[in-house]
């Protein structure tokens, strides 16, 4: 077997990958950086974050608030956009010079992508989609453990002797841990020499309707909308949400089958999801099993949605969310 | 069949297939009666060619369409008609094994095997929960000396509506007398999801798992509320407790009623049809014990459906189908409440849990009112 670049007695520290997009962070970065704390403080090392982009260095601040000791930072407007050459010879360059013991990235389209173009250029091995990670004990190896319904079950994988010990994670899979604004790190700069790219970005276009299972805020309509979905997407665009619906909304051509939420539809993870006029049949609640806080709005007060939600409103929606949506423009100005 | 299309044979493929299908299709001589009885066939032209399929299997080609496989409910009316007795939708599960292995597999599935494999149950749901649906019941943790192991099982542990079974049945069992218990929290999935993904090599790690514990705490008569955990402890379970003995319900009860220990007490003065969930009758055989139940209750008058006992129309919930969006105008359920609607009965009453969410969520669809969906369980609760 090929040797890695470097050997497991020169690497040190446990790195997370900051992917941006637009000048913001990807949240599978902030959810790493959770766990990589944990992982970093059981072994006594620490934990950097790499930051690679045009104008970016302000989103350092927040992965140090999100446990970062330390962030290193690639500027170049020839890193504006995410380009696979670009971006793995950079990062190529920053990992050799620095020798990392563990790199983690996040398994988004581009993370993967970048993950594994890396890899392979630095002689390593590398877990991909991993659904949790851990430390061996005694030799403190990087475990990695991945998704196997593709044909196996589980399965733990390790790289004892190849360096980074390097592994994607899938975005959901760990919490994003609470900022800490006080915390303090280091920020560098580094000067990595970047040259032109052979692909040219002719256009960008971004889908009208983004991946509802990615969206922070879910304002959902279920039957007993009659169809009105007009108040509903106001309230959502307020709160830079997207819409929802339950099968009975979409069965009744209300909605897309693309908003369905559910059994049979998507299962998304919220940090806010607005669930108006849905009964709270299971088949629709394991859609939002994950969400992180749900008010529902009903008008019967016996309706077992009540049962999952954290805020419940009795009342016809069409009575409340326009009362809802002018205090949250009061609270805006 | 429109233009012709060339096709190569070759030995390695037929070996492949035949191994993976474990021969199932090899009786099959062509007559076709499979695809004509399939209720696929209701909703749409062509969408689960059966015979063409057992016959590319047979000749060593691989399924020419992905989405067929996945459609199949498992609810064997193929089976029940086929004159060479081949159990098509085990070669369908057993062809969707194959499908794992390439990774060409429908969205969702992979996270309901994960929920089972950390939850216990496909939903997601916190295992600690699981007992929840008993609140203010009391119900007791089996003991080796109770007469039965009451199986609750994933649907009616979690899901709102059919957690009304699960207590309705709790009542039963307490006022026939009858001493039994649950696994409470440790009780888990029994595993109908993975089998019927056909994901074969998780399905068989889990049974034998799952097996074990049902010796450990000393099962033997196990009652389950769902017809396809009663499927699935019968015909997919080893015995390791010795003389484990998987009922459903109705069974159980039915054999309570010819005891004289279970008495109705009350009149329930309703016209009701029922529904043979195909877990029950055409995969277990189990016809007329939910029938004498319906019928020994005073005022209840049983109307039969056009299409009733081997020839019941499958709800559309069954082989995974729970977990896969069919889309309205196809959805079997739609036609079967409307068979329903005809005999001009007040209650559909069925006996499992995934049949009563597909026809109550059709009443919805189609619009049918005047019409409630019960479980057997429920009308027996109110007539004692
Ligand atoms: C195989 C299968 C898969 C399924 N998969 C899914 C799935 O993925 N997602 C899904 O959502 N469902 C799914 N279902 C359907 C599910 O069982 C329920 O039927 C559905 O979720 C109910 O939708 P609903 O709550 O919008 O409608 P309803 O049950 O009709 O509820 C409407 C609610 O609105 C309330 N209401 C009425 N008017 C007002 C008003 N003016 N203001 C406030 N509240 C009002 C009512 O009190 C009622 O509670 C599935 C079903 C099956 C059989
Ligand atoms: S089991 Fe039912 S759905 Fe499947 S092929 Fe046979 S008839 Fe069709
Ligand atoms: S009914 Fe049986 S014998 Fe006839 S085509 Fe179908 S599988 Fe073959």
């Amino acid at each position: 077997m090929v040797e890695s670049l470097y050997k497991p007695e020169e690497a040190k520290g446990l790195w997370v990958y900051l992917e941006q997009t637009d000048g913001k962070l990807e949240g599978v970065g902030l959810e790493l950086l959770g766990k990589g704390r944990a992982l970093a403080d059981a072994l006594g090392d620490k934990l950097t974050g790499v930051l690679l982009g045009d104008g970016v260095e302000p989103l350092a601040r927040e992965a140090i608030s999100h446990g970062a000791d330390e962030v290193l930072v690639v500027e170049n407007p020839r890193l504006d956009v995410y380009r696979t050459d670009t971006y793995t010879n950079a990062l190529f360059h920053v990992v050799r010079s620095h020798k990392p013991s563990i790199f983690l990235l996040g398994a988004t389209p581009n993370g993967r992508d970048l993950a594994a173009r890396l890899a392979a250029r630095l002689r390593t091995g590398l877990t991909a989609d991993c659904v949790d990670l851990g430390i061996e004990e005694g030799t403190g190896l990087l475990l990695g453990i991945t998704a196997g319904f593709g044909g196996g079950i589980l399965a733990t994988i390790k790289c004892p002797n190849h360096r980074p010990q390097m592994a994607t994670v899938r975005p959901g899979v760990f919490p994003r841990p609470v900022p800490e604004a006080k915390r303090r790190g280091k920020i560098r700069r580094l000067d990595v020499p970047v040259q032109e790219s052979a692909i040219q970005v002719l256009e960008r276009r971004v889908g009208a309707e983004a991946d509802l299972t990615t969206a922070k805020v879910l304002v959902i309509g279920g039957g007993g909308t009659r169809g009105d979905f007009r108040l509903l997407k106001e309230l959502a665009d307020l709160l830079g949400g997207q819409l929802g619906a339950t099968r009975v909304a979409v069965d009744a051509g209300w909605a897309p089958r693309e908003w369905q939420i559910g059994q049979t539809g998507y299962v998304t993870r919220p940090k806010l999801a607005i669930v108006c006029g849905a009964s709270g049949a299971m088949q629709f609640t394991v859609g939002i099993e994950g969400a992180e806080t749900v008010v529902a709005i009903n008008i019967d007060g016996e309706a077992p949605i009540f049962e999952y939600a954290d805020y419940g409103i009795v009342d016809d929606v069409f009575a409340f969310l326009p009362a809802l949506i002018e205090q949250i423009r009061r609270l805006k100005h | 069949m429109g233009a012709m299309a060339e096709v190569t044979f070759d030995d390695a493929t037929w070996e492949r297939l035949f191994q993976i299908t474990g021969g199932v299709f090899a009786p099959c001589f062509s007559c076709g009666v499979c695809t004509a009885s399939c209720p696929w066939g209701l909703v749409g032209e062509g969408k689960v060619r059966i015979r063409d399929l057992v016959r590319r299997i047979q000749l060593g080609l691989d399924p020419d369409s992905e989405e067929s496989l996945w459609l199949c409910t498992t609810c064997a009316a193929c089976v029940a008609s086929c004159p060479r007795g081949v159990d098509i939708p085990e070669g369908f599960l057993a062809l969707r094994s194959q499908a794992w292995r390439e990774g060409k597999v429908p969205r969702n599935l992979h996270a309901v095997l994960w929920a089972v494999h950390w939850d216990a149950n496909p939903y997601r749901r916190p295992p600690t929960h699981r007992p929840l649906w008993a609140k203010g019941l009391e119900v007791k943790e089996f003991t080796p000396d109770d007469e039965v192991l009451y199986y609750v099982g994933c649907t009616p542990s979690y899901d709102r509506r059919i957690q009304k079974v699960a207590r309705s049945l709790v009542e039963i069992l307490k006022r026939s007398g009858v001493s039994f218990g649950t696994l409470g929290e440790r009780e888990r999935c029994c595993g109908d999801s993975i089998r019927s993904f056909g994901h074969d090599a998780y399905l068989r790690r889990y049974v034998e798992g799952h097996a074990k514990l049902f010796a450990e705490v000393g099962a033997k008569t196990v009652v389950t509320t769902s017809p396809h955990c009663y499927d699935m402890f019968r015909r997919y379970y080893p015995d390791l407790s010795g003389g484990f003995q998987p009922l459903h319900y109705t069974e159980y009860l039915a054999r309570l009623l010819e005891e004289g220990r279970l008495r109705f007490t009350r009149e329930v003065p309703v016209r009701v049809t029922y529904h043979d969930p195909c877990y029950l009758g055409r995969r277990n055989g189990v016809y007329e014990e939910p029938r004498k139940l319906l019928q020994a209750i005073p005022g209840v008058e049983l109307v039969e459906m056009r299409e009733n006992r081997e020839q019941a129309l499958c709800c559309g919930g069954g082989g995974g189908r729970m977990w896969m969006e069919t889309k309205p105008e196809e959805r079997f359920s739609n036609l079967r409440v409307q068979q329903a609607a005809e005999t001009g009965a007040e209650l559909l009453v069925t006996a499992c849990p995934h049949c009563i969410t597909c026809l109550e969520d059709s009443l919805k669809v189609v619009g049918i009112s005047g019409l409630r969906v019960v479980d057997v369980a429920e009308i027996v609760a109110q007539a004692m």
